[in-house]
C-alpha cells in the first residue's frame, strides 16, 4: 500500500476551503466546466457541466450515486438538490467533509448526502449498491488504476454507469517524455503530492480490464482551458484575500494553473469517459 | 489576413511575441538566439509563446517544431511553412 500512503500526502485539497471559495464558482466545483457561448460565466458553465454529467450517467431522479473524489461536494449537493439522488461522497481530505456536511444542512439535503473519509480503491462500500459512480479529476491521484476501475465496477449494479473525467497526457509517448519534466513534477508533487496523467488509452484499458463497456468519450480540453482562465482571473482578483488565508499561496496557485493551461493540446488533453457495467 | 506574412515581418512578429512570453527585451533577441539558453526559460513559457504565435497566424505548427524549437529563425521558417501549407 505504499502508493496509497504517498497519495495521503495530497494536501492541496485539505487546505482551508475558503481559499477555493475565492476563485472557484459558487458551487466550488474544482473540475472542468462546459461552456456554450462566449458570454457564459463560470457559474453557468459549471451548472451546465453537472447536468451534462447527469445526462451521461442517465440520472432522471432518485438514483443512488457515488462520487469518488468528491471535493467540496458540488456534484453531491447538485444531484441531491436537482435530481433528488441519494448521494455518497468519498475522499481522503477531512476538511472537505466538514464543509459538505454544513452545506448539505444549509440546503436541506442532509438526508440525501453522506460523506465518507478514505480511499475509494480500498473502500468497503456495499457491492452493487449504486446506480452510478462519478470520478471527476480524481483517478489522476489514485496510484493503482486497475484497483480504481475494479472498485467502481464492484459497487455498481448491473447496467449502472461510470463517468470518469481526467487530464491525460496526449499519448503514451507524451506521457513518457513529459512526466519527468519540471512543470509536470511541480504540479504533481508540490501541488498535489501525487498525480499521474495517464493517457486516454490507459484509462480505456483500465475500464476494459475491469469489465466495463465504454459508451462515450468526450474531448473537454478547450472547456478546461477556459475554466482555468476563469480560475486564474479569480486568483488574480482575490490575491490579497488568498494571501491572508495562506501566505504565499496565491503565486503557487497561479503557477499551477498557468502550467496546466500551457499544456492543453500540446502535451495534455482532458477527456470524459463514460462506461457501463454491462456487456 | 491582417497580419504581415513576409519572412522579415514574421521575424518581427515572432520576436515581439517571444519577448513578451519569455520575459526578455526584444532588442536582446536575434533570429539566431538560442531560446533554450535564455535565463529563466522553461517549457511552459515556450508553449505559451507557441500558442500565441499559432493564434496570431491561425495555424497549427507540427509537433516536431513545437518540441524542438530553438531559434526565432527556426520558428519563422515553421510559420512560413504552415502558412504555405494552408494557402
Amino acid at each position: 500500500m505504499t502508493g496509497l500512503r504517498v497519495a495521503g500526502t495530497n494536501q492541496h485539497y485539505d487546505l482551508d476551503p475558503e481559499i477555493f471559495g475565492l476563485f472557484l464558482d459558487p458551487l466550488r466545483k474544482y473540475s472542468s466546466a462546459l461552456y456554450e457561448s462566449p458570454d457564459d460565466t463560470l457559474a453557468v458553465a459549471q451548472e451546465r457541466k453537472l447536468r451534462f454529467v447527469a445526462g451521461r450517467l442517465g440520472l432522471s431522479g432518485g438514483e443512488r450515486v457515488l462520487d469518488a473524489g468528491c471535493g467540496w461536494g458540488s456534484l453531491l449537493l447538485f444531484m441531491a438538490r436537482e435530481y433528488g439522488c441519494r448521494m455518497t461522497g468519498i475522499s481522503p481530505a477531512p476538511r472537505q467533509h466538514e464543509y459538505i456536511e454544513a452545506r448539505a444542512a444549509e440546503l436541506g439535503v442532509s438526508d440525501l448526502v453522506t460523506v465518507r473519509s478514505g480511499y475509494f480503491e480500498v473502500t468497503d462500500l456495499p457491492e452493487r449498491g449504486f446506480d452510478a459512480v462519478s470520478m471527476l479529476g480524481s483517478i489522476v491521484h489514485m496510484p493503482d488504476l486497475g484497483a480504481a476501475f475494479r472498485a467502481a465496477r464492484r459497487v455498481l449494479r448491473r447496467g449502472g454507469s461510470l463517468y470518469v473525467s481526467e487530464s491525460c497526457f496526449r499519448s503514451t509517448a507524451a506521457h513518457a517524455a513529459h512526466a519527468a519534466r519540471t512543470g509536470t513534477q511541480f504540479v504533481a508533487e508540490e501541488i498535489f503530492g501525487w498525480g499521474d496523467m495517464r493517457p486516454l488509452s490507459a484509462l480505456v484499458a483500465g475500464a476494459e480490464d475491469a469489465g466495463f463497456s465504454v459508451v462515450a468519450v468526450d474531448d473537454l480540453t478547450a472547456h478546461y482551458h477556459r475554466t482555468i482562465e476563469d480560475w486564474l482571473a479569480g486568483v488574480r482578483a482575490q490575491r490579497e484575500r488568498i494571501e491572508a488565508l495562506a501566505p504565499g499561496y496565491s503565486s503557487v496557485l497561479e503557477r499551477y494553473l498557468e502550467t496546466a493551461n500551457a499544456g492543453w493540446g500540446y502535451t495534455t488533453k482532458h477527456y470524459a469517459l463514460t462506461c457501463r457495467n454491462s456487456r | 489576413m491582417t497580419i504581415p506574412v513576409t519572412d522579415p515581418e514574421i521575424v518581427t512578429t515572432v520576436t515581439e511575441i517571444a519577448a513578451i512570453e519569455l520575459g526578455v527585451p526584444a532588442a536582446n533577441l536575434s533570429p539566431e538566439t538560442d531560446l533554450r539558453e535564455i535565463e529563466g526559460m522553461d517549457s511552459v513559457k515556450v508553449l505559451r509563446m507557441i500558442a500565441k504565435i499559432e493564434h496570431a497566424y491561425d495555424i497549427e505548427l507540427d509537433d516536431e517544431v513545437v518540441f524542438d524549437l530553438t531559434t526565432i529563425a527556426g520558428t519563422t521558417e515553421a510559420v512560413r511553412a504552415a502558412l504555405a501549407e494552408r494557402a
